[in-house]
């Protein structure tokens, strides 16, 4: 379907706390790697695609304006997508059907965001409409406790369980995180630091939860012949999905949660994908919250619903382990969130081009990318794989 | 694979201020052109919306509040931010790609739960530079029409002739928001907002849902007699710093030269039969219409002078009223295609042109002095 289409070119900045760069600049940054990475320079490309959180996050509305130089997009054509936390996985997903349409032939997709020169938690309370849901949803974390719980409540895993395989997810993924030179927090955690730090919205402790970081991601999407032409070992895009859910956040079920269900529906049909845990190599799932990323393992099919907690404390997911997620370090170590899902996007195409570096997980030929947005509303996904 | 785009059919609200709450009226256009195309929710294979973080009621993300609304509900979708007319072109972008046959495309913007544009239109700025000094998109007009008076030598009288044109049409258009019989006389006697911008010159906040459905060739077909193809598109984005650019020489000219050349147009003014074109600011139409090359640098004043883009003129501009008579900030680019669409169907009502239109071309714009643009052309 369609004409096929590769990832050509990944880049991204440091992670973290970038005090040391204006905000075009950390754009110019991700932006400047991606061209690097891909040998192209900016006359190469026929088009950009950009997005963010919304504007207030960091006080300039409709960034595109303002970054319009620093994207490398003065004088091309342009699209703006933005989907909440989704809006890496959506730039994406842009820059896949530009190129599949025919309509163009290498675009440039770039996400970014700049936390620490707003408040995220603030912004983010203004995604709830003002009457029902804003008096008591503030933030993500609110959301995210009430997942668990009901994953929790659901299955009857026990308490104890629960917070076990949620430990092992940040322990693992916060030791991962080493091995990414681009990621934000890197840490040595023992179980105890995890499950006897602070509360911040039971379930979750303090290492539970995804740090503010400041970071660009930028991604190039070929055509069939470019990519053939331009690059060695490119990536190519076997799948995609997307999938939203009703507002309003109480009217569906976000444990069996059919929008993250139908996303992995959309994207293994096109991949050809039936059995995920034996057909995929690596997953970048999207994890802001540790109980997220169990709860998605399970709507994605890696493992029996009500099963993530223990097929995540036999390893299955670790490094080692079946199916390595996040190996990275995920969401969880590193999130500027417009360009947190093109981040996971990114990691999936290093995993399959085999440029992953320390933590490549060796013989990767088919990675999995998640983004989740909104509060819990959306999802999408985009499968690569090493060959055509 | 099917290799031609058509829209379908097309719905709107009218511009002035309602009652109906937002996640109403957006589910009334959808419904109403689901309804006229016989098309189910069910059957839809996706939704791209447009609509803006900063001119959505204080909520923000603003693909979430109203997904459902929206007819996306378990569907798959996405968002653009800014230009409506880029969700035209990523609906047109998926259904060609193979992988949809239908395509809701949806523009969503309820001014009257909005503070004033200009009052977003500042945070367009960046924090060090231009905010210190109030710049917001009204000054960087004023700064334009200012430049484009003292190099072409054009008059006010001219600028405000757009106004007189655009109104008058508006009297036949039911999606109108501003009805007001005027005269010169009355726009050039307006108060003066920013100079030499007058009141009446600047586009109001209106209200606007629009939502259209696209279909793949062999789709369309089947759902309606009067397709309305897809034949080009174009965008593209200047630099950011006013003072580094040229305020009359926009990126306008670079989109429509791309939609030219997918459309295989060559003279413009010949073969387009209609033009709606996005004029927040009266003189803008003027400028723009050089841009797109219905006449040369520096003759937008003889241009409208003319009579060639009244109604019953050669090239028709703006016949919905355009943006001085109706303007959501956010969906105003889809209204322009939504109007062109109806004139090529000849579903225009009171307002349709005389002749037969075949090709139209829609334009809009957003940023300080049109630091973006997009061009579509679409035709029988």
């Amino acid at each position: 379907m369609g004409r096929a289409v590769a990832i050509i070119g990944m880049g991204q900045t440091k992670h973290g706390r970038r005090y040391d760069v204006t905000y075009p600049d950390l754009v110019r940054e991700g932006v400047q790697a991606a061209f690097e990475d891909a040998s192209l320079t900016p006359a190469d490309i026929d088009g950009v695609v950009f997005g963010t959180m919304p504007s207030m996050m960091e006080g300039v509305a409709m960034t595109h304006f303002y970054f319009a130089d620093a994207l490398r997009a003065v004088g091309k054509p342009m699209m703006k997508t933005e989907t909440c936390g989704t809006t890496g996985m959506s730039l994406a997903i842009t820059g896949y059907y530009w190129v599949a349409s025919g309509l163009a032939d290498i675009v440039l997709v770039v996400g970014s965001e700049k936390m620490h020169e707003g408040d995220s938690q603030a912004t983010m309370s203004t995604v709830l409409e003002p009457f029902y849901l804003r008096p008591f949803l503030a933030g993500a974390p609110g959301v995210f406790s009430m997942l668990a719980q009901s994953w929790m409540e659901r299955y009857d895993i026990p308490e104890d369980k629960g917070r076990e395989a949620a430990g092992k997810i940040s322990v693992d993924h916060h030791k991962d995180a080493f091995d990414n030179p681009y990621a934000h927090i890197k840490k040595d955690l023992s179980m105890e630091d995890v499950t006897n730090g602070k509360v911040i919205t039971y379930p979750y402790r303090l290492w539970d939860i995804c740090p503010n970081s400041d970071g660009t991601c930028a991604v190039i999407f070929a055509s069939e012949e470019k990519a053939k032409k331009l690059c060695a070992r490119p990536a190519w895009v076997k799948g995609v999905g997307f999938c939203g859910d009703e507002y309003w956040y109480g009217d569906s079920d976000k444990v069996a949660w059919e929008c993250a269900i139908d996303t992995a529906k959309q994207a293994y049909k096109q991949a050809g994908i039936t059995n995920p845990l034996k057909e995929l190599d690596v997953a970048e799932v999207y994890n802001p919250f540790t109980y997220v990323e169990l709860i998605h393992y399970e709507c994605f099919g890696f493992c029996e619903p009500g099963k993530a907690a223990e097929a995540t404390l036999k390893g299955t997911f670790s490094r080692g382990g079946e199916l390595p997620c996040d190996p990275s370090g995920g969401v969880l170590c590193t999130n500027p969130i417009g360009a947190t899902a093109l981040v996971r996007v990114a990691e999936a195409a290093m995993q399959v081009a085999g440029k992953a570096g320390d933590h490549q997980i060796d013989g990767a030929k088919t990675a999995l990318a998640h983004g989740l947005g909104g509060v819990s509303q959306f999802n999408g996904m985009m499968i690569l794989g090493s060959s055509l | 694979m099917s290799n031609r785009v058509a829209i379908v059919d097309v719905a709107q609200t009218p511009g002035s201020e309602s009652s109906d709450n937002f996640l109403d009226q957006l589910y009334g256009v959808c419904k109403e052109v689901l309804d006229k195309t016989g098309v189910s929710r069910e059957e839809v294979g996706c939704v791209i919306s447009a609509a803006s973080d900063v001119f959505h009621g204080g909520i923000s993300c603003a693909n979430a509040y109203y997904w459902d609304s929206g007819a996306g509900f378990l569907k798959n979708g996405s968002r653009q931010d800014g230009e409506s007319l880029l969700a035209f072109y990523y609906g047109v972008m998926r259904i060609l790609s193979g992988h949809f046959d239908t395509v809701l495309v949806v523009g969503i913007c309820k001014g009257s739960e909005n503070p004033s544009d200009d009052m977003i239109t500042h945070f367009y700025t960046d924090p060090f530079y231009q905010r210190q000094v109030g710049l917001n998109e009204i000054f960087a007009a004023a700064l334009q029409m200012r430049a484009y008076m003292d190099t072409y030598g054009i008059k006010e009288e001219q600028c405000a002739q757009v106004v007189v044109k655009n109104l008058g049409n508006a009297l036949r258009n039911p999606y109108a928001h501003l009805k007001q019989r005027i005269d010169l006389e009355d726009v050039m006697q307006s108060r003066v907002l920013t100079d030499p911008l007058k009141e009446m010159e600047c586009a109001p906040k209106s209200e606007g849902m629009v939502a259209l459905l696209l279909a793949s060739e062999e789709k369309a077909k089947e759902l309606t007699e009067k397709p309305v193809w897809f034949k080009g598109f174009g965008s593209s984005m200047d630099t950011f710093y006013l003072g580094d650019r040229n305020l009359l020489e926009s990126e306008i000219t670079n989109a429509a030269k791309q939609a030219y050349a997918m459309a295989g147009i060559k003279d413009p003014r010949k073969e387009i039969d209609v033009a709606e074109i996005t004029e927040p600011y009266a003189f803008q139409e003027l400028l723009w219409c050089e841009g797109i090359g219905f006449c040369g640098p520096g003759e937008g004043g003889k241009l409208i002078e003319s009579g060639a883009t009244q109604m019953n003129g050669d090239i028709p501009v703006n016949p919905s009223g355009g943006v001085l008579a109706n303007n959501p900030y956010v969906s105003r680019g889809l209204y322009r295609l939504a109007e062109v669409v109806l004139q090529i169907k000849g579903q225009a009502g009171e307002r349709q042109l005389a002749k037969d239109v075949n090709t139209g071309l829609a334009h809009g714009t957003h940023g300080f002095a049109g630091q973006f643009h997009a061009v579509a052309i679409v035709g029988t």
